[in-house]
């Protein structure tokens, strides 16, 4: 898990470029960083903490160059030390190497290394490569062809770009791992190319990008570029213009990127429902995706998404269609049977590991597959047989918030679209109205008050039942990641049997209770059993049942559909977590030990 | 033009357009289609300004998550003004995002290219050390009052008492950096700062120029002035939206049944549904995500976003807030109408009814001319309503 960027072309600048690329990439790691310029020589500034830091060291040591990569790193191999933030270097200091993913062959090649004299200096798998250039080189290898054989060498996941003293050029190759090359300007047959893990680190400077495939490798210098498989044959790569806004990283007045994301959700839902939701005609628009009609439906994600996908699966229930989520890690490990399922991973990034692997084994086993994600373009996108876009614009912050009220919207659009039944009128009226009805919770909530009377609880628990138990389980999530206090979701009906044990007068219970059905009459015996425990109990409800004289305080959401308002109690939840997590000073767009993407399994 | 930065006010609130106001700010109510602050932003960008700051205060968060971190690629600069003590408060708490000469504009008033335009090139001519937009304005008694003689403001009064003055101040301006300075050293009177009060001393120097401008220029004072501000729009045309016939605009994303009839000049926002037999039109402006019912029938009207009409409905000289409710059979049949503002009795106004947001109007409602109704209200199923319905009501037969 990290972040690499290159660049060539920008005589002078190179520095800036790289590491305003980096601060773009932080989302992907931040627990050390470097960069390596090449000028003739190879000048490496690298060291353990924030990108912020590094931007400290070149300004105070100035190193510059015509060509140079940079990288970002979260650790999976070593702790996050000085020696093993990348660049790594070969014993000569004339190769450095970036690299994201995980050299699964490591310890054989380092042996080998080893034996044949080089010295390591870092825990790093990455450091391999360097010096598998270096002895390629000094057996008399041009540059190109010794970062070929390099690569040629790696099992596992990588994207990788290294640099060599003397050449005018930056190599880089990729497996398993996002790399994207961007096209600058080009005159005279000059032009600044860009490498990067992902287009906002470069997408101040150009919108033309080629996403690169498994297999790719690439040559760029400033008198162009050149896409090759790794026998060299020459590939015909297209040429993207990609629609972001870079200024949409900039957080527009808010504290926090999350405070900004939670607030944009009425603007992200519009993106996501426009010209797919025909409320007259009482359909929805999901393109050929309406013919597939799935004898069944298993879906495979990770984190907020996997909360997203047992939502998605009740949908398809309801509508009936058999369908269950799995967690994308245990699905490639003990995958259950498949017969005519259709497959669906959700992964907010399109880059998740854990959810491209599941991917993997489902394919190989014949299923078709099919990818909901926010990235164009994205690894999940090219790998399934097909892509829903969920059109929330980029997430910076690594908690999750704008992508999850998306995932859920796009969810209803391929349910209904899929999986036709009696309840769609009412679902789509819904639908239309769900961007007011977030904007109304966020104009009337209630949940800093809330977040300042329960601040220093031992622990938060959220029940739901049904479409609401998703919600519970995330309203947790969320407030574990951004807080680091302890929380728990559970099944309203699961409490008894067990966890209620855990239940004292300062552990606040969150229940979500929405209309005035059967579910929600026996979530309100839950309620009731743990007010008997003397537990503060926060009531998430739109004012149908009478919760409320069993809550010690309320956070209304407007009268909407089952389905909508497990949206809408979720933005609750997402504001309660904010709220304690600012009031508590934690950083809350970079939680420690987490990552947005996880690109290793 | 060679002024790059421009300081847009949007903090107030805006309190004579109340219960509009509830959840956002007056610069984010509707002209046709889109919030007034909009239009303002393209007139800014249409003349030439790379940098924009915003100041926002009341109900900020509907500006920034609307604009987000740019417009039209340029770069939007938040700065926070906590308590609305003047104008002159809001433009000094901009003094750390401005770097050399600005222009200074309202929020909350439509105005063109032309003025914004017209305003920098006279203080391009280098004489002043401030350039303000003057014209012949309606109710003079309502805004500040300017004498000019030779391009020069030789007075400048606020609400006058007497008529005898013909120019109004528009409120778009060029300064120089060194206004910030100017502002700090004006006395504030009971802790507010009008940006009128720290030209006093530049204007006895002789050193604030004007510009007599034919721009559009339109201020909405009262709720039922938006339908104004959107005819105005529709006589320029809608730039966002394409041109289906002379004076229809409507949204690719929308949708008209072939049935229903738009009448011109009237607007279809994106996202935006009219139904079968529905009659829309003429000065009709529909904002993002709006319904239209079978058979409604809706002229002269504002509905803003995420509003629903019920089939059959009618609605004349009728302005809604943002995701109001109106069920089916439900009328509005039109003004003129005497209006209870506040204090004010105001007599001969067009206005059907004033819906603020989220009003519910639950099916077969009936509206005397010039019924206010607060939001969240929520009519039930028969009423006939009039006078003033309160914030958050429930309103049985």
């Amino acid at each position: 898990m990290c972040g690499i960027i290159g660049c060539v072309g920008h005589e002078g600048e190179t520095t800036d470029v790289l590491v305003e690329g980096l601060s773009t990439l932080e989302y992907r790691g931040y627990d050390s960083a470097g960069v390596a310029l090449g000028n003739g020589d190879l000048e490496v500034v690298k060291q353990s903490g924030k990108i912020d830091d590094l931007r400290d060291t070149v300004a105070a040591a100035g190193p510059e160059g015509h060509l140079g990569i940079g990288h970002t790193r979260w650790s999976t191999h070593g702790p996050p030390t000085d020696e093993n933030a990348h660049p790594h270097v070969d014993c000569t200091g004339e190769v450095a190497v970036v690299h994201n993913g995980i050299i699964e062959n490591y310890q054989t090649l380092r042996d080998e290394l080893r034996e044949a004299g080089h010295t390591f200096r870092s825990d790093t798998d990455t450091e391999v490569v360097p010096h598998l250039i270096e002895a390629a080189l000094s057996a008399g290898a041009e540059p190109e062809a010794a970062v070929r054989e390099a690569v040629s060498r790696l099992d596992g996941s990588f994207a990788v770009a290294a640099v060599i003293a003397g050449c005018d050029a930056i190599f880089a190759a990729r497996n398993d791992s996002p790399l994207v090359l961007g096209i600058g300007d080009e005159r005279d047959g000059v032009g600044q190319y860009y490498l990067a893990s992902d287009v906002p680190a470069f997408r101040e400077h150009t919108d033309r990008v080629v996403y690169l495939e498994d297999g790719q490798f690439v040559r760029v210098s400033a008198s162009g570029w050149a896409v090759t498989d790794l026998a060299g044959e020459p590939a015909a790569p297209a040429v993207d213009t990609v629609e972001w806004d870079p200024e949409e990283t900039g957080k527009a007045g808010y504290d926090h990127f999350m405070e900004k994301e939670i607030n944009e959700q009425p603007r992200a839902l519009r993106q996501c429902l426009s010209e797919r939701v025909d409320e007259l005609g009482g359909e929805v628009n999901v393109g050929d995706l309406a013919y597939l009609n799935p004898r069944g439906v298993q879906f495979v994600a990770c984190g907020t998404s996997y909360h997203a996908a047992l939502y998605g699966a009740q949908l398809f229930r309801l509508a009936g269609v058999p369908a269950q989520a799995f967690l994308a890690s245990e699905y490639a490990s003990a995958p259950p049977p498949i017969g005519d399922e259709l497959v669906i991973g959700v992964t907010q990034s399109g880059e998740t590991a854990d959810t491209l692997s599941a991917l993997r084994e489902a394919r190989s086993r014949g299923a078709r597959t099919l990818a909901v994600t926010n990235v164009v373009g994205s690894t999940v996108a090219r790998e399934c047989d097909d892509a829903f876009y969920i059109k929330a614009g980029p997430e910076i912050g690594v908690a999750a918030t704008k992508t999850f009220a998306s995932q859920l919207a796009s969810l209803n659009l391929l349910s209904i679209g899929m999986a036709p039944s009696k309840d769609d009128r009412e679902a789509i009226a819904s639908l239309r109205d769900l961007p007011a009805d977030v904007q109304q919770v966020l104009d009337d909530s209630a949940a800093e008050e809330i977040a300042e009377a329960y601040l220093d609880s031992d622990a938060y628990f959220f029940i739901g039942r049904g479409l609401q138990y998703p919600v519970a389980l995330e309203g947790a999530l969320k407030m574990k990641e951004i807080t680091y206090k302890h929380a728990e979701g559970f099944a309203a009906g699961e409490l008894k049997h067990g966890p209620l044990a855990l239940v004292t007068e300062r552990t606040p219970v969150f229940a979500m209770v929405t209309g005035d059905d059967e579910q929600a009459r026996k979530t309100i015996g839950n309620v009731k059993e743990v007010e008997a425990r003397d537990a503060p109990v926060v009531a998430v409800t739109d004012g149908q049942s009478d919760v409320e004289r069993y809550a010690d305080h309320v956070l209304s959401i407007p009268e909407s559909s089952p389905r909508t308002a497990a949206v809408l109690a979720n933005v609750q939840l997402q504001l309660a977590a904010y709220h304690t997590a600012a009031k508590l000073g934690r950083p809350i767009d970079k939680p420690r030990n987490l990552a947005k993407s996880v690109t290793v399994e | 033009m060679s002024i790059q930065t421009a300081v847009v006010l949007a903090a107030g609130e805006g309190t004579r357009l109340r219960p509009l106001t509830r959840n956002r700010p007056k610069p984010m109510l509707p002209a046709a289609n889109r919030p007034i602050l909009e239009h303002v932003l393209d007139a800014l960008v249409d003349t030439g300004v790379e940098e924009l700051v915003l100041v926002v205060g009341y109900e900020r968060d509907r500006v920034q998550n609307y604009f987000g971190p740019s417009y039209r690629d340029r770069p939007i600069t938040y700065v926070r003004q906590d308590k609305q003590l003047g104008t002159g408060h809001a433009l000094f708490e901009a003094r750390d995002a401005v770097d050399g000469p600005m222009l200074v504009v309202n929020g909350d008033t439509l105005i063109d290219p032309t003025i914004v335009g017209d305003v920098a090139d006279r203080f391009a001519e280098g004489d002043v050390a401030a350039t303000l937009a003057v014209l012949d304005g309606p109710d003079p008694q309502d805004y500040g009052v300017v004498d000019v003689e030779a391009g020069v403001v030789t007075d400048l009064v606020e609400k006058p008492d007497a008529d005898d003055y013909r120019l109004i101040n528009a409120g778009v301006y060029a300064f120089e950096e060194s206004i910030f300075e100017t502002i700090e050293a004006t006395p504030r009177e009971r802790g507010e700062l009008g940006l009128t009060d720290a030209l006093d001393g530049l204007i006895a120097d002789r050193r604030v120029g004007a510009v007599e401008t034919d721009g559009t220029w339109v201020d909405a004072t009262y709720p039922w002035d938006l339908v104004e501000l959107t005819r105005e729009v529709l006589a320029d045309g809608v730039p966002t939206v394409p041109e289906r016939e002379r004076g229809v605009w409507v949204a690719e994303s929308a949708r008209v049944h072939e049935t229903a009839t738009v009448q011109r000049p009237a607007v279809v926002g994106p996202d935006s549904e009219v139904g079968p037999g529905a009659v829309v039109g003429p000065d009709v402006a529909l904002g993002r995500n709006v319904t239209v019912g079978a058979n409604a029938t809706v002229t002269t009207a504002v509905l803003d976003d995420d509003t629903r009409i019920g089939p059959g409905s009618t609605l004349v000289d009728a302005v809604t807030g943002q995701h109001v409710r109106v069920g089916a059979g439900s009328v509005v049949p039109g003004g003129p109408a005497e209006v209870r503002v506040g204090n004010e009795i105001l007599e001969g106004r067009p206005l059907g009814a004033l819906l603020a947001d989220r009003v519910r109007a639950v099916g077969n409602v009936t509206f005397a001319p010039g019924t206010l109704v607060g939001p969240n209200a929520r009519l039930a199923t028969g009423v006939h309503a009039s006078g003033y319905v309160p914030e958050d009501a429930e309103v049985r037969r």
